[in-house]
């Protein structure tokens, strides 16, 4: 009996493996050959693995391989979508970046491109095994990127960082799904583990277990407590590959939780609900509070990503009581961060190519010797702190429909302290959108700023999602609607 | 079941004489070596509860691979090979903290798994036979299968770019 | 045999990682301490596979010792390129940049 291949639930992977073999042996073959550049070939690469990812959604069935453990819904059509949908702005921000610097072009996209496959397998992981090995698959080559600029010690202590701790919550991650694996009686399969949890009859060592997974993902989402790394690897990074740690691996992190809740412990809500708060409502706070303090850009942004992944733990903190609008929620605060954060960091690699600055002194007059790009962050900015009619307004309004639903004190007040954050972060974004259009430009920065074409695409894209999310919100509502999988 | 379970317990006060080791050694060889033991004591419990391939693989890729990077590792940085004081000012909190979640989770696995047994028996043998093992890898885990072996091969580009003098 | 002697073992030397972890300042004793821990989810999937009959746990073991080879590999890359920056592969050191 031979097994059953669908090449077609496969085929968004089997492509992007094919591209990164291709970006590989290409780059061997014709090293630094004008009109062949690896970047074309990656984005190119990166847009075909898109085709089988429409064609899934447009068949539209659900897919099921290997005994279940790797599935083909809705749900994992849309993140697939969202994912290379990242990676291809991603590839587009870092074209110039490490064009011009004295890096390995080829290996650069093929590290990129091989975490975004784990990305892709995420979303269709359903059992412990797959979920573990895709996180590694969009841990490991980041590990290598974070300290792509050798010669910068900087980037060095980036990287060292961001592995220790990475290899350090997969080790706690793995400890908490061992025990998993054997208190349910054997099983990996998330379903499987559902049923168990469903039953009720779990010891405590259970809460436990689950208490570690969560510990090793909180991590991978540097949610406070455990985002210590997160500034100081995020300022030392490469700027392109801060922008995909910040989006896409942080995403990757996101989806293996809302898999491993929804699809496994979701039963066992009393043994994650509690954690899920406190990580949310922490998240939030430190994140906007420290956030306020900072005066380099990228420092402010890491931290700003902190307490939006706090805003993001919110609705799974309140999933038990309100399953479906949660799910939507985060989905589509996932898409809508994705857009605002890339484009916001597209920015501030734009602006560095002119002042060789990440000080947010820097941003003084942007306006004026810049105003397109002056008013391209202002917009990112304003939509990371929610201000319609720009599309960050429609992620905090699904987070809070979410809250509501769910009800109950716990989430009332989890509510309450997602709101007072929201005030606590308008004025951090507004203070940088102050200083562009406010305060006057330092002198020797008179002269035009010039946006290489592949940044320029790339702040359109991010700027079109923002703005047409923003005003017109019921045509991306359904995506979050039909991604939902109960 | 006395023989296994005398040969258990020796190899695991070994095992647990050499993890401490490993974490308090002044020394970074001497700390390699006794963690090359920890890892030969992990194969050898995994050949005592039948699972030969596990206990095979985990000989050779951890003695075998893993213990020499850290050896090649230790060379090429010239750590020095006279004691030297690694540990930071945290000793005590970390104690502390390891403690408490050591008496934790033997608590709580006591309370779950109180008086459960393993059965050593022929059908045990079968499980983690390699046939056994490779029908179920390929048949039911192949996707995870095929993503590690992208990521074996994205760990040695990447290792390479960024060891590599340039 | 008891279930528990494995994971007991396991548990302790999980907690030594642990402590490895907290305790150490030098880059590759650190990532020796998380090895510790790595073998101790080995042992207690080992030891589950066998209780339970399955062999999902052997393979999910096999599963992790391939991956932390990967690790350690990328790992010494990166201490190799600190230390060759830095002169010295001491965490204490790499401290440039302060969170």
């Amino acid at each position: 009996m031979n097994p059953v291949f669908d090449y077609h639930a496969l085929a968004p992977e089997l492509v992007l493996s094919g591209a990164i073999v291709v970006v590989l042996v290409a780059d061997l073959l014709f090293p630094d050959r004008e009109g062949l550049q690896t970047s074309r070939l990656a984005s190119l690469g990166i847009l075909v693995a898109l085709v089988p990812v429409l064609t899934l959604a447009i068949d539209g069935a659900d897919r099921s391989l290997f005994g279940g453990g790797f599935v083909v819904d809705d749900y994992a059509i849309a993140l697939k979508a969202f994912f290379l949908l990242v990676a291809y702005v991603t590839v587009l921000v870092s074209a110039d970046y490490v064009g011009e610097g004295d890096y390995y072009k080829g290996e650069f996209y093929f590290l990129l491109m091989s975490s975004v496959l784990g990305m892709l397998a995420m979303t269709s992981a359903r059992d412990l095994i797959s979920i573990f090995v895709a996180l590694e698959l969009i841990s490991i080559p980041t590990f290598v990127l974070a300290g792509w600029r050798k010669h910068d010690t900087k980037s060095n202590e980036a990287a060292i960082k961001y592995y220790l701790i990475g290899v350090l919550s997969s080790a706690v991650m793995l400890y908490g799904m061992s025990l998993i694996y054997g208190l349910s009686g054997g099983k990996v399969l998330l379903a499987d583990i559902g049923k168990f949890a469903a039953a009720g009859d779990a010891p405590p060592l259970f809460a436990v277990a689950i208490f570690l997974t969560l510990v090793g993902f909180a991590f991978k989402v540097s949610a406070v407590p455990f985002h210590f790394w997160a500034p100081d690897t995020y300022e030392g990074s490469p700027t392109p590959v801060t922008a995909f740690l910040s989006v896409a691996s942080k995403a990757g992190g996101f989806v293996a939780i809302l898999s491993i809740i929804y699809f496994g412990f979701f039963e066992a809500d009393e043994s994650w609900q509690p954690v899920l708060w406190a990580l949310a409502a922490a998240s939030m706070t430190v994140g906007n509070l420290t956030a306020l303090r900072q005066t380099n850009i990228v420092r402010m942004l890491a931290y700003s990503s902190v307490a939006q992944g706090g805003f993001i733990l919110v609705p799974l903190a309140v999933a038990q009581d309100a399953p479906r609008a949660s799910f939507e929620a985060v989905v589509i605060y996932l898409f809508i961060y994705g857009a605002m954060n890339l484009g916001a960091f597209a920015v501030v690699i734009a602006v560095a190519r002119r002042t060789r600055s990440g000080e947010i002194e820097s941003y003084a007059g942007l306006g004026q010797t810049a105003p397109v790009l002056g008013i391209l962050m202002s917009a990112f900015l304003l939509s990371l702190a929610g201000i319609p009619p720009l599309a960050g307004w429609f992620a905090k309004f699904v987070m809070f429909r979410a809250v509501f639903e769910a009800g109950g004190a716990g989430a009332v007040t989890l509510g309450v302290i997602a709101a007072v954050n929201s005030v606590i972060a308008f004025f951090y974004y507004a203070g940088v959108a102050r200083r562009i259009w406010f305060e006057d430009p330092a002198a020797e920065l008179a002269g035009p700023a010039r946006v290489p074409a592949a940044l320029t695409v790339a702040l359109a894209m991010s700027a079109a999602v923002v703005l047409v999310i923003g005003v017109y919100p019921q045509l991306f509502a359904r995506v979050g609607e039909l991604a939902v999988p109960l | 079941m006395i023989a296994q379970n005398i040969a258990f317990w020796i190899i695991a006060v070994v095992m647990a004489a050499a993890a401490v080791r490993v974490v308090t050694s002044r020394n970074l060889v001497h700390a390699a070596l006794f963690l090359i033991t920890v890892l030969i004591g992990a194969s050898a419990q995994f050949i005592i509860l039948l699972a030969e391939f596990v206990g095979v693989t985990q000989f050779f890729l951890y003695v075998g691979a893993v213990a020499v990077l850290f050896l090649f590792g230790i060379i090429v940085t010239r750590a020095p090979m006279q004691p030297a004081d690694y540990d930071n000012d945290q000793r005590w909190p970390a104690l502390a903290v390891s403690l408490l979640l050591l008496g934790v989770l033997v608590a709580l696995l006591i309370d779950a798994f109180g008086h459960q047994e393993i059965e050593l028996s022929d059908d045990l043998l079968a499980i983690g036979r390699s046939d056994a093992v490779g029908n179920s890898l390929f048949r039911t885990f192949v996707v995870p299968f095929e993503v590690v072996s992208m990521l074996l091969l994205a760990a040695l580009i990447g290792a390479v770019a960024i060891a590599r003098r340039d | 045999m008891a279930l528990n002697q494995f994971l007991i073992l396991s548990a302790f030397l999980f907690c030594t990682g642990v402590y490895g972890v907290l305790a150490r300042r030098n880059g590759v004793l650190v990532l020796m301490s998380v090895e510790l821990m790595l073998n101790a989810v080995n042992i207690n999937l080992v030891a589950f596979s066998a209780f339970v009959r399955d062999v999902g746990g052997q393979i999910f073991a096999l599963f992790v010792i391939t991956i932390a080879a990967a690790e350690v590999g990328v790992g010494l890359a990166i201490v190799l390129l600190i230390y060759r920056n830095l002169d010295s592969p001491d965490l204490d050191r790499v401290d440039q940049l302060k969170g």
